[in-house]
C-alpha cells in the first residue's frame, strides 16, 4: 500500500460545511460543499467526507491527516448555550468579569446594554488566597483557605455547576495557589470541566484573563463531546488518520489540547480565510497581503506585516452590537486580526437620519435575501445593486442556482432613488460606491493603527461578492494588485491545508530590560517551550521538524501599548540585553518614526510559538483539463461610473480561460461561486494555479 | 453665528450619495489621526484611557468631523476652541505651510491648564483648505498637581497663550525650551506634543489624497451641506419637544460647602437655550468651570438624550444656547483656579435631564454617580524611587424608564478604569477588594446602577501621599419619576477617620483606605418593581434581602430564596394605604 498523500481539511461554517481533499501525489483537489447540519453538524461533516472520497475515488487509507475548524464556539458563545459555569476568584474580586473596563462603548447612547458575563454574579465565588505583582505571596492558600475551597466545592456540587473557572490575581506570575486550587475542585467535582487562567490565557489584567478562562471552561464540555462525535465518525468511515484542529491563530492541534482550551477554537473559519489569502499571494511573490473575503452579510479582512499574518491578543467574541467595538466579551487569546463590517451582499440601503444614505448594517441575508432573488425581498441590497449596474448576471448567479430578477431590483429602489432625487442607475452605483467605501475606510483606519502602509499591498478577494466589489475597493485604498484565487468558495477550508501545526504559550513577565533575572526568564521560557512542544509532538510532528519562536512584547516604561519584536529563540545571556534594545528600537522606529531617548524600556509578555513544518501545497492543480476558448462568451452594458453612459463590456467564463490569457478592462469574467469585476483601468491575466491577476494600470509607476 | 463660506456658494450642490461618500471618507480621516496621535503617545490616561479628541474643521474653524474617540469635555471645548479663538487670530490666510498652533487657555479651549489643544492648518494648491486640531491631556504641566487645592490659576501652572508652536515646519524652540523647564517630566510632555503634531500632519496628508481624488478644492462645500443637514436633524428633535421651560436644581458637595447647579431649558420652536442662572458662585478653590467646558458637558447631554444617532458637529451646535451668569461655578472670571473643573462640570448632565424628564421621561436617565473618582498616589518605592499613579473610578449609573442603570460604570464622562494588575505592576499599592457594592443602587421600578467598593493599602513600608477628588460623598444622585436615591459615596480610612474628599492627606503604612463609590439613582416607585426581579436581584446579591423588604416590599424568605407571596402582598397593601 503507498504512503498516505491525502490532506483532507472540513471548515464548519454557519449555512454551509465545506471540505477539500488535496492529493500531495498528483496535485489534484477534490471540493465538496453542502449545508451545515443543526442541532448535530457532525452529521454534515460525515456525510460530506463519504461522498467526497467516493466522488474522487480515494480510500480513506490514503488520508495522512484531517483539519477541522468549525463555528460552533462561537456560536455557542453567541446564543449563550453553554455549560452552567462558576468563577472562583481571588477573594474580593469575584466582580471583574462584571465591573469590566468602567466605560461606555458608544458614547451617545443612554440605553447602552452591557455583555453579561458568562458566570452569573451568585456563581461566583471569593476564595480567601492572594499574590502580588511580583509573584510573591501575600496570603497563601493554606489549610484553613482549603476547607473553605472544600465549601465552594460542596455549594458548586449543589448548584449542579458544569464548569468551574479559577482566575486569581496575579496567577501569571505565579501560578502555585491556581493549580492547588485546581486539584481540589477535580478532586471534589470529579467530571466537571476546570480551566484555570494562568494556562488558558496567562497575561496581565484580570478583567479579560477572567473573561477568557469563564469562555473557556463555558465552552468546554460541549466541544469535548462534539469532537468526540467527530472524531468517532470519522474512525467509523474508515478514516483512522490523525483529527487536527484549527485555531483562531491559524495553527492546528490536536484533539486533546482543543478539548483543553476550545477557546482558542474562535472564528477559526475566517483564520482559514486569511490563511488562503497569505498563500496566493505568496504563491505569486507578494508579501504585503490584504485578505479580503466578501459574503452575504459581511466583509472581512486581514493584512500581513513583514509576511506574516498579525496575531493579536485582544478581541472580543458575542458582540451586543456586533459591529461595535467594546460591546463583546474580551478575549486574550491568540487570534490572527481581523477586520469586520456589516457590509455584503445582502446588506440594506436605507437613509440615514441626516437624509444620506447608509448601507448595513441590517442584511436581507439569505432568507428572503436581496429583492432580486424573488423571494419576498422588497429593501434595495447591495446586490441588487450590483444587478442593476450590470455586474451581475441574472442568469448565472450562483451557477444559475439562484434566478435574479432585474425588475424587482428595481423597484426595491424605486423609493430610494426618489428619496434622494436621483436617477434610479445613479442611486445603484452610489450604493455599491458606498460599500466599497465603507470597506476602504475600515481598512484604512486598521492599517493606521497599526502604521502600515496599505496601499503597497496586494489584495486577495474571495467569498462571493469579493470579486465583484475587488476593483472599487482597491481602487479607494490605492492598492493597485488583486488576486482572485482559484475555489474561492471555500477559501476557508483550502487555508486549513496551509496551516502548520502549531501552539502558542505566553507569560507575563514585567521587568526593565536593566533589571532582568535571566536566570528566572530562562526557567520560565523552557517551561513554556516544553508545553509547547509537547502539543505539537502529540500532533504527529517528529522533534527534529518543530522549531521555536520567541516574541517579546516591549514598550517604553510609561507606555500602555506594547511593540511585539521577535527575538532569536536561544539560552538568553546578557549580551542579548544590548541587542533586545536594539531590536525594539528598529521596530519602534518603524512603527512611530521617532524614539523616546533616555527613557528605559521594559518587556511585559514573552511569547512562544511552536511549530511543525508548513505544509507545501503550492503543486495543487484545480478543475479539469478542458478546451480552451479565449474569446467571450457575451456582451452586456455595465456601468462604471456615475454620469456615463454604460459601456459595452465584454463577459468571459472564467473555467474556459486559457492559461495565457489576458485582457483590458473593463470585462467580466463568470464563474460558479463568484464574479470578477474589471474596472476600466484595470488588466487582467490567468496566472499560475489558475488565479486571476489584476493589475493597475499604473501599478509599475 | 454662521459662516458660509464662498466657495461652499461657489460650488454646485453636491448629490446625497457623492456627500455621504466623501464625508465617510472625512471620518476615516479623522480616525487615522487619532489612531497616529495614540499610537506615539506616552500618556497612559490618552491611550488606555481614550482621554483626547480629534478632529477636522472647515476654513473658518467649523468642526465638520471628530473621531469615534474621546470625551465630550475635549471634543466639544475643542470645536469651540478653533471656531471662536483660532480661527479669528490666526485666519488661515495669515498663515503658512508648516505652521502649528498651540494654547492651553482654559477659558478659550477646555477649561484647565492640563489640556493641551494643537491645531494645524492644511495647504493643497497653494491655499489654506481645513485645520487639524487635538486636545491631549499632558501627564504634567508644572504648578501644584492635579487637584482642587490651588486658591487661583497661577498656582496650577504653566500657562501657554495661543502661539506658533511650529513656524514653517521649525519648532518654536524658545516655547519648546519653557515647556521643558516648567514641568516634572518633560520628555513626556514633549514626546506627547510631538504626537498630537504627527496625528495632524497624518490627517493633513490624508485630506489632500482624498481632495486630489475627488477633485475638490476644499471641503467647504461637503462642510457646508453636512453642518446644514447635521443642523436641520438637530432642530427636527428640537421641535418634537413641547414650547416650555424646563427647570431643574441639584445640590452637589463643592470643595468645603455645598454648591448648587440651577438650570433651565427654554424650548421655543425648533431652538433651545440652556440658562444656568441660580447656579452657585465661583469659589477660591480649583473646581471651577469656565463656559466653555459647561458648554461641552451640556450640548453633550442634550445630544444623547435628543438626538443620538446624529452626528456630533458644529450644525449640531448651532440651534443650542447655553449661558451662565460670569462669575458663576458654571462660568467662572479669570483668574479662578480651574484645575479640577471635571469635578463640577460632569453635573451639568445630571438636572438637565432631570429637567427633560417632564417631557421626554422615555429619552432620559435618572441621575447617577457623575463624577469619576480620581485616585492619586505618590510617594517613593521600596528601591527609593519616586512613583505617582493616578487611576480613575466610576459609581453607578442612574436608571432609565425600562432598565436598571448600568454599574460602574463612567458617566457623563467617557473614561475608561484601569485593572487592578495594571496598578499593582506600576505602583506599590495593595488593593485588597474591588467589588460591587450591593445595595449602593436606588430602589425604582427600575434600579440604579451600584457603585463598587475599593479598599487598598500602600506597601513600601513607608508613608504615600494620597490625593482625593471624590464627589456625591453628602449628596446622593437622585431618583426619577419615584425613584429613590442611590447611595451617598464614602471615604474613610481603617481607624475610622475620613479625609477631606478633595484634598489629599499622608496615608500611613498599614493603614488602609476604603472607598465606598456612590450609586444611581432608581426610576419610577420602588413598590412598583416586579418581585421576580426584585428576588433575583438577591440572589444575585445585588442587593440584600432586609433591602428588598425595605425597599421595594417583597418579602423574601432566605433560607429557600423564595419570595413569600402573602407577606408581599401585606407589605404592598400597606404601602398603597
Amino acid at each position: 500500500m503507498t504512503a498516505p498523500t491525502v490532506l483532507l481539511a472540513i471548515d464548519i461554517g454557519g449555512t454551509f460545511t465545506d471540505l477539500v481533499a488535496l492529493d500531495f501525489d498528483s496535485g489534484r483537489v477534490a471540493v465538496e460543499k453542502l449545508l451545515t447540519t443543526y442541532p448535530d453538524p457532525s452529521l454534515a461533516v460525515l456525510e460530506g467526507a463519504r461522498s467526497l472520497l467516493e466522488r474522487a475515488g480515494l480510500s480513506p487509507a490514503r488520508i495522512r491527516y484531517v483539519v477541522h475548524g468549525t463555528t460552533l464556539i462561537t456560536n455557542t458563545l453567541i446564543e449563550r448555550k453553554g455549560a452552567r459555569t462558576a468563577l472562583l476568584a481571588t477573594a474580593g474580586f469575584r466582580d471583574a468579569v462584571e465591573i469590566g473596563n468602567e466605560g461606555r462603548y458608544d458614547m451617545y447612547d443612554l440605553a447602552l446594554r452591557k455583555p453579561a458575563p458568562l458566570a452569573e454574579r451568585r456563581l461566583r465565588f471569593d476564595v480567601p488566597e492572594r499574590t502580588l505583582a511580583d509573584g510573591r505571596v501575600w496570603q497563601p492558600l493554606d489549610l484553613a483557605c482549603l476547607a473553605c475551597l472544600r465549601q465552594v466545592c460542596a455549594q458548586l456540587r449543589a448548584e449542579r455547576v458544569e464548569a468551574v473557572a479559577i482566575c486569581f490575581l496575579h496567577a501569571y506570575t505565579n501560578p502555585a495557589h491556581e493549580l492547588a486550587a485546581r486539584e481540589i475542585v477535580e478532586a471534589e467535582l470529579p467530571g466537571v470541566a476546570v480551566s484555570a487562567s494562568h494556562q488558558v490565557a496567562p497575561g496581565m489584567r484580570e478583567y479579560p484573563r477572567a473573561s477568557t478562562t469563564i469562555a473557556n471552561a463555558y465552552v468546554q464540555p460541549v466541544t469535548g463531546r462534539y469532537l468526540e462525535r467527530v472524531e468517532e465518525g470519522l474512525q467509523s468511515s474508515g478514516i483512522a488518520a490523525p483529527l487536527n484542529i484549527m485555531l483562531s491563530s491559524g495553527g492546528t492541534t490536536t484533539v486533546a489540547a482543543s478539548r483543553d482550551f476550545p477557546i482558542r477554537l474562535v472564528e477559526s473559519g475566517p483564520a482559514g480565510g486569511a490563511l488562503a489569502g497569505l498563500h496566493w499571494g505568496r504563491l505569486l511573490g507578494q508579501t504585503d497581503v490584504f485578505a479580503f473575503d466578501m459574503g452575504g452579510t459581511t466583509a472581512k479582512a486581514a493584512l500581513t506585516r513583514a509576511g506574516e499574518l498579525a496575531i493579536s491578543h485582544q478581541s472580543e467574541v458575542a458582540h451586543v452590537h456586533r459591529f461595535k467595538r467594546g460591546s463583546g466579551l474580551p478575549l486574550m487569546t491568540p487570534m490572527i486580526e481581523m477586520i469586520e463590517i456589516g457590509a455584503g451582499g445582502g446588506s440594506i440601503a436605507h437613509l440615514n437620519a441626516l437624509g444620506l444614505p447608509a448601507i448595513g448594517p441590517e442584511s436581507a441575508g439569505s432568507s428572503p435575501g436581496p429583492a432580486s432573488y424573488g423571494a419576498g425581498g422588497t429593501q434595495p441590497t447591495v446586490t441588487d445593486a450590483d444587478l442593476l449596474l450590470g455586474y451581475l448576471n441574472p442568469d448565472y448567479f450562483a451557477g444559475g442556482d439562484i434566478q435574479l430578477d432585474r425588475q424587482a431590483a428595481r423597484a426595491s429602489f424605486a423609493k430610494l432613488s426618489a428619496a434622494l432625487d436621483l436617477p434610479l442607475e445613479r442611486t445603484a452605483w452610489g450604493v455599491h460606491q458606498l460599500v466599497n467605501e465603507n470597506m476602504a475606510a475600515a481598512a484604512r483606519v486598521h492599517a493606521a493603527e497599526r502604521g502600515l502602509e496599505i496601499r503597497r499591498y496586494c489584495m486577495v478577494a474571495t467569498g462571493g461578492a469579493g470579486p465583484v466589489h475587488a476593483c472599487g475597493v482597491a481602487s479607494g485604498l490605492g492598492v493597485r494588485r488583486i488576486i482572485i484565487p482559484p475555489i474561492a468558495g471555500v477559501a476557508s477550508a483550502f487555508g486549513f491545508l496551509t496551516a502548520p501545526i502549531a501552539f502558542d504559550f505566553t507569560r507575563s513577565y514585567v521587568s526593565r530590560l536593566d533589571e532582568l533575572d535571566l536566570g528566572e526568564l530562562n526557567r520560565i521560557l523552557a517551561e513554556l517551550e516544553q508545553d509547547g512542544r509537547r502539543i505539537v509532538e502529540a500532533a504527529g510532528v517528529a522533534a527534529q521538524d518543530i522549531s521555536a519562536r520567541l516574541n517579546i512584547d516591549m514598550r517604553y516604561v510609561g507606555q500602555g501599548y506594547e511593540v511585539r519584536v521577535p527575538f532569536a529563540m536561544d539560552e538568553l545571556q546578557q549580551r542579548h540585553i544590548a541587542e533586545m534594545r536594539r531590536v525594539f528600537e528598529a521596530e519602534y522606529r518603524a512603527f512611530y518614526g521617532q524614539l523616546a531617548d533616555g527613557v528605559p524600556i521594559e518587556a511585559v509578555n514573552w511569547r512562544i510559538l511552536i511549530s511543525g513544518p508548513q505544509p507545501r501545497v503550492d503543486a495543487a492543480e484545480f478543475g479539469e483539463a478542458r478546451t480552451a476558448s479565449d474569446s467571450p462568451v457575451a456582451r452586456r452594458h455595465v456601468r462604471f461610473a456615475p454620469d456615463q453612459a454604460p459601456m459595452e463590456t465584454p463577459v468571459f467564463r472564467r473555467e474556459r480561460l486559457s492559461a495565457s490569457w489576458s485582457a483590458e478592462g473593463p470585462c467580466i469574467i463568470e464563474e460558479e461561486a463568484s464574479t470578477t469585476v474589471v474596472a476600466p483601468g484595470w488588466s487582467v491575466a490567468v496566472a499560475a494555479s489558475g488565479c486571476l491577476l489584476l493589475t493597475r494600470e499604473d501599478a509599475q509607476a | 453665528m454662521r459662516t458660509k463660506s464662498l466657495s461652499a456658494a461657489e460650488n454646485p450642490m453636491i448629490d446625497p450619495i457623492t456627500l455621504e461618500v466623501i464625508w465617510r471618507r472625512l471620518i476615516s480621516v479623522v480616525d487615522e489621526q487619532a489612531a497616529a496621535l495614540i499610537h506615539s503617545s506616552f500618556t497612559t490616561v490618552v491611550r488606555e484611557a481614550g482621554d483626547l479628541s480629534a478632529g477636522v474643521f472647515d476654513r473658518a474653524g467649523n468642526m465638520v468631523a471628530q473621531s469615534v474617540t474621546g470625551t465630550p469635555g475635549h471634543i466639544n471645548t475643542m470645536a469651540n476652541c478653533v471656531r471662536n479663538f483660532i480661527a479669528p487670530n490666526y485666519p488661515i490666510d495669515s498663515l503658512d505651510p508648516g505652521d502649528t498652533l498651540i494654547t492651553n487657555d482654559p477659558w478659550e479651549a477646555s477649561g484647565h491648564l492640563f489640556d493641551l489643544t494643537i491645531v494645524s492648518p492644511v495647504f493643497y494648491r497653494g491655499r489654506g483648505v481645513a485645520w487639524f486640531a487635538s486636545t491631549c491631556h499632558a501627564v504634567d504641566i508644572g504648578g501644584a498637581t492635579m487637584g482642587g487645592d490651588a486658591r487661583s490659576l497661577y498656582e496650577e501652572g504653566l500657562a501657554i497663550p495661543l502661539m506658533k508652536l511650529f513656524r514653517a515646519g521649525e519648532p518654536n524652540q524658545q516655547l519648546f525650551d519653557i515647556i521643558r523647564a516648567n514641568v516634572r517630566v518633560p520628555d513626556q510632555v514633549i514626546g506627547d506634543i510631538y504626537a498630537q503634531e504627527v496625528g495632524n500632519q497624518v490627517g493633513a496628508r490624508k485630506l489632500i489624497e482624498m481632495l486630489e481624488e475627488y477633485d475638490l478644492p476644499d471641503i467647504e462645500a461637503v462642510s457646508a451641506q453636512i453642518l446644514d443637514r447635521t443642523e436641520a436633524a438637530v432642530r427636527a428633535a428640537i421641535g418634537r419637544l413641547p414650547d416650555g421651560a424646563y427647570r431643574n436644581t441639584i445640590a452637589i458637595d463643592g470643595f468645603d460647602q455645598p454648591l448648587t447647579i440651577a438650570c433651565e431649558i427654554a424650548v421655543a420652536g425648533d431652538s433651545l437655550s440652556v440658562d444656568y442662572a441660580g447656579s452657585s458662585p465661583q469659589v477660591d478653590r480649583g473646581i471651577n468651570v469656565v463656559l466653555n467646558y459647561t458648554h461641552a458637558y451640556t450640548t453633550y447631554t442634550l445630544m444623547a438624550a435628543l438626538a443620538p444617532g446624529i452626528p456630533n458637529n458644529e450644525g449640531a451646535f448651532r440651534p443650542i444656547e447655553v449661558r451662565a451668569p460670569l462669575g458663576s461655578i458654571l462660568n467662572c472670571k479669570r483668574p479662578a483656579p480651574v484645575s479640577a473643573r471635571h469635578l463640577i462640570g460632569h453635573f451639568v448632565s445630571q438636572p438637565l435631564l432631570t429637567a427633560l424628564s417632564e417631557v421626554v421621561p422615555e429619552q432620559v436617565i435618572a441621575n447617577g454617580s457623575a463624577g469619576l473618582w480620581n485616585t492619586m498616589m505618590d510617594g517613593l518605592d521600596e528601591n527609593g524611587r519616586e512613583f505617582a499613579y493616578v487611576f480613575f473610578s466610576a459609581g453607578g449609573m442612574g436608571a432609565a424608564c425600562d432598565r436598571d442603570g448600568l454599574s460602574a460604570t463612567a458617566f457623563p464622562s467617557g473614561i475608561m478604569g484601569v485593572p487592578v494588575e495594571s496598578i499593582e505592576t506600576a505602583a506599590p499599592l495593595l488593593m485588597h477588594r474591588r467589588e460591587l457594592r450591593a445595595d449602593s443602587g436606588g430602589a425604582g421600578r427600575f434600579r440604579g446602577g451600584l457603585g463598587q467598593i475599593m479598599e487598598l493599602e500602600i506597601i513600601t513600608g513607608a508613608p504615600a501621599n494620597h490625593s482625593c477628588m471624590y464627589d456625591r460623598t453628602g449628596n446622593p444622585a437622585q431618583g426619577l419619576l419615584g425613584g429613590q436615591p442611590g447611595a451617598a459615596g464614602d471615604l474613610r480610612l481603617s481607624d475610622g477617620s475620613r479625609p477631606h474628599p478633595k484634598s489629599h492627606y499622608v496615608l500611613q503604612p498599614g493603614q488602609r483606605v476604603l472607598l465606598e463609590l456612590p450609586g444611581g439613582g432608581g426610576f419610577g416607585e420602588s413598590f412598583m418593581r416586579e418581585p421576580g426581579r426584585v428576588l433575583a436581584d438577591v440572589r444575585q446579591g445585588y442587593i440584600t434581602v432586609e433591602a428588598a423588604e425595605r425597599d421595594y416590599g417583597v418579602a423574601i424568605d432566605a433560607a429557600t430564596m423564595t419570595i413569600d407571596e402573602a407577606a408581599t402582598a401585606r407589605l404592598r397593601r400597606e404601602n398603597d394605604e
